[in-house]
């Protein structure tokens, strides 16, 4: 019997779901107690059901290859990742505050920019941020809200502290796996579902609608949501598919909208032109309106900046609310949750050294080998540099990237990320991971119960993103009767 | 609906259906050569006019025979009306809209593709290969209509499928009819009139129309009754008439029809009033060409009622 337990490794770092003693966590027990009744004939049989599942529920993501673009089933490991209720709350928590910050400063620096005139937040890096739109300055959207939707990586040390990766302010994307990863089990292990105390995930489209339709320029109304995606080359198009169908929207692309001299926004129907109240993009800023950014965008829709500004469409995210997407306004999050709400923050960032201070980037520059380096503006684990498995030579690289532009690189030690058994072959093996919850804003507060656990199938690896070799599991938080 | 959405579906109807007629198209015309006596001779330029491929053939090919006509019509990917053109555009209409289809109508129309482009090849080893892997075009094919019409609601997106395809179908029941133009009968009266009854037969089959016409005609096969039969009987789901009464049934649905409906009217009582009986070859043809021409009518109609806005996104 190899999911018995005594044939785990003595973990080498945090085990989300075996302790010290090889023993499940509370929050696993159960978990643990059915897969032992289970046994392996049966959890092999459920795996080979689960690619079938896949396949017919038609879960892919696309990648890009010379060959064209084919749509990839997703990889998806059967063994959930667990935590208790108790302290999920206290990630919870710490979620909410941690955007509504972020909120009230993005809506700052395009207005008063108080938090620059009280010496809180340096002018240079403002001056050097990519994703500050100086198009946006003088907006305030309704609810004074720009990130509408936010994914925030979470990752848990060796120590078992839970830190803040990133906050994925621009087009985050993952939320649809989430949702499919519970169907696939709950068609998989609906007996589970009866006995344990799993809490549901599956308001999200709702909550999301909700939080879009409160932005229309015409309540009262049942208002128009669209989902603006790129279209089907892009790797997330399943997604945007997925929630346009969830939430009863229609999936637009770019050349369905037209902005008419009313400065309202129309798509193109059967019927005529017909008035869009509220648009949940899926496209970058750069593209969004070939009048205001981009000019050679093709994906975005001339005059939808104009649009906005006038109020009469409501755009989730705001267009330049990636200015807090940014991995050095990162290294600030804490001073700005103390700036705005007076509180500490609830969840801690990874201690960061920022390459445009001469001190930190001299520490960074004499302990490479040990730092993993960030771009500022990069996403999807791109650009980035680990330092211990780096070659000398891309080190040497690195560096001299660094002194060319400083402002544009951070770094932080690299952590002992947690793992949590994964079924690799016939056996159970301890797997790095991390997680991304999605967070909601506009006139309430919404987070996901739990989030998209990414899990590194290879061995040893610490990269999770699906583009590279990733995975993912279900996420159960777990109602242990605890405070 | 989106105009987009709304342009795809109709193409990805008319797609599947292309595919599908030229697939009954080529066994047809398989059958007529089989059948011909010695003496008689088959102007393979005249089927490629028929067919509405001659301009794209001559471009690159020098002689019209079998053996580069069929390659042509089956295989080739620059040729824009081949099965296996045909097959890829409706799949790549197909992958903008899947949110509003039946989940499991992507993967047919997805292994539809993948066995046209496995056995493409096969088709090139002879007759007999080429007509297998024809029927598997056809029998593939008339899965995804079955789907269609078993897992998917009579809404917007079902009408404008349907609408594709009854068009594309009415189109290749003329040009189907018109092979038979591209034969020049054996000067002996009893050989011509032998051969002509042959040919008639392949038009009925390969529109799959044979026992139908035995059932609902009669068991003789002559010429009159055929071209009348597959033009106006209201009852065979591929008569010129019943494709336009579907067509006029999917307008109904939609909104403002009020333009496509006038062309689809005009179309069905010039139809209704042709008289088909013992016309010269020549008159024939003239006269599927005007069925022809006022489908296309229609197919103009529905474009700028329906599809307009959508492009006027790419001339901006």
């Amino acid at each position: 019997m190899s999911i018995e337990l005594h044939n785990y490794p003595q973990p080498a770092t945090y085990d989300e779901l075996i302790d010290d003693q090889l023993q499940p966590r509370p929050a696993a027990r159960t978990l643990f107690g059915y897969l032992d009744r289970l046994g392996t004939t049966e959890l092999m049989a459920r795996r080979e059901a689960v690619d079938a599942a896949i396949m017919a529920m038609g879960i892919t993501f696309t990648v890009y290859s010379e060959a064209g673009n084919i749509d990839r089933a997703w990889p998806f490991d059967l063994v959930p990742r667990t935590m208790s209720l108790k302290e999920w709350k206290r990630i919870d928590a710490g979620l909410k505050q941690r955007l509504t910050a972020l909120n009230l400063f993005i809506n700052d620096l395009y207005n008063d920019q108080k938090i620059v005139k009280d010496g809180v937040f340096p002018i240079e890096v403002l001056e050097g941020s990519k994703n500050f739109r100086a198009q946006c300055k003088g907006m305030t959207p309704r609810f004074g809200v720009w990130a509408h939707v936010c994914g925030t990586d979470l990752v848990r040390d060796s120590d078992g502290t839970v830190y803040v990766l990133e906050d994925n302010l621009r087009v985050p994307s993952g939320v649809s796996y989430m949702l499919e990863n519970r169907e696939l089990m709950k068609r998989l292990f609906p007996e589970l579902f009866k006995s344990s105390d799993i809490l549901p995930i599956d308001d999200y489209p709702t909550q999301l609608f909700d939080t879009l339709a409160a932005l229309s320029p015409r309540p009262g109304d049942r208002p128009v949501v669209v989902v603006l995606t790129p279209g089907i080359y892009n790797s997330a198009y399943f997604e945007h598919s997925y929630l346009a169908q969830k939430m009863g929207a229609i999936l637009v692309e770019g050349s369905d909208l037209v902005v008419q001299a009313d400065d309202c926004v129309y798509m193109k129907t059967i019927s005529g032109l017909r008035r869009v109240d509220v648009i949940y993009r899926r496209i970058d800023d750069d593209f969004l309106d070939p009048e205001a950014f981009r000019p050679d965008s093709a994906l975005g829709v001339p005059g939808l900046m104009r649009a906005w500004r006038a109020g009469n469409v409501g755009i989730a995210n705001a267009p330049g609310a990636g200015v807090a997407d940014d991995k050095v306004v990162y290294t600030f999050v804490p001073q700005i949750i103390k700036y705005y709400l007076d509180q500490e923050a609830i969840l801690p960032n990874v201690p960061s050294f920022m390459c445009m201070v001469a001190d930190q980037r001299d520490h960074v520059l004499a302990n490479l080998d040990k730092l993993v380096v960030k771009p500022a503006n990069e996403s999807g684990g791109y650009g980035m540099l680990i330092g211990p498995r780096a070659a000398p030579e891309e080190r040497a690289k690195f560096a001299d990237l660094i002194r060319a532009n400083p402002r544009n690189y951070m770094a932080q030690p690299t952590l002992s990320i947690s793992t949590a058994p994964t079924l690799i072959d016939d056996k159970l093996a301890p797997r790095h991971l991390d997680l991304r919850p999605f967070v909601l804003q506009s006139d309430k507060l919404y987070a996901t119960t739990g989030g998209l656990t990414r899990v590194a199938l290879r061995e040893g690896s610490l990269v999770v993103n699906s583009s590279q070799g990733g995975g993912s599991k279900d996420t159960w938080i777990i109602n242990t009767g605890e405070a | 609906m989106l105009s987009r959405v709304a342009e795809n579906l109709y193409w990805m109807g008319r797609y599947l259906e292309r595919a599908e007629n030229t697939a009954r198209f080529i066994n047809s015309t398989t059958q007529v050569l089989l059948d011909l006596p010695r003496d008689a001779a088959f102007g393979w330029d005249v089927l490629l006019k028929v067919a509405g491929v001659d301009h794209e053939f001559a471009t690159r090919y020098q002689r019209a025979d079998e053996d580069s006509l069929m390659p042509f019509l089956i295989e080739d990917e620059k040729n824009p009306s081949s099965i296996l053109s045909s097959i890829h555009n409706a799949r790549e209409n197909a992958r903008t809209v899947r949110e509003v289809l039946p989940m499991e109508l992507w993967e047919r129309i997805n292994s539809l593709y993948l066995y046209i482009r496995e056995n493409a090849a096969r088709a090139k080893q002879g007759r007999g290969p080429r007509n297998e892997v024809l029927l598997g075009v056809i029998g593939r094919r008339e899965s995804i209509i079955g789907l269609l019409t078993g897992s998917m609601s009579r809404d917007i997106a079902y009408q404008l499928i349907k609408l594709g395809r009854n068009l594309e179908r009415a189109d290749m029941t003329t040009r189907i009819v018109d092979v038979n133009s591209a034969v020049q009968l054996p000067a002996d009266p009893a050989l011509a009139s032998l051969t002509s009854l042959r040919m008639w037969i392949s038009s009925l089959n390969a529109l799959s129309a044979y026992q139908m016409y035995r059932n609902h005609v009669g068991v003789h096969v002559r010429a009159n009754d055929v071209v009348n039969y597959l033009l106006k009987n209201p009852h065979f789901p591929r008569t010129v008439l019943h494709c336009l009464a579907e067509i006029e049934g999917c307008l109904s649905v939609l909104p403002d029809h009020g333009a496509a409906m006038k062309k689809v009217r005009q179309a069905w009582r010039r139809v209704e009033a042709m008289q088909l009986d013992d016309l010269k070859p020549v008159v024939l043809h003239e006269y599927l060409d005007q069925v022809q021409r006022d489908l296309g009518d229609v197919h103009s109609a529905v474009a700028r009622q329906y599809f307009h806005l959508h492009h006027q996104a790419s001339e901006q």
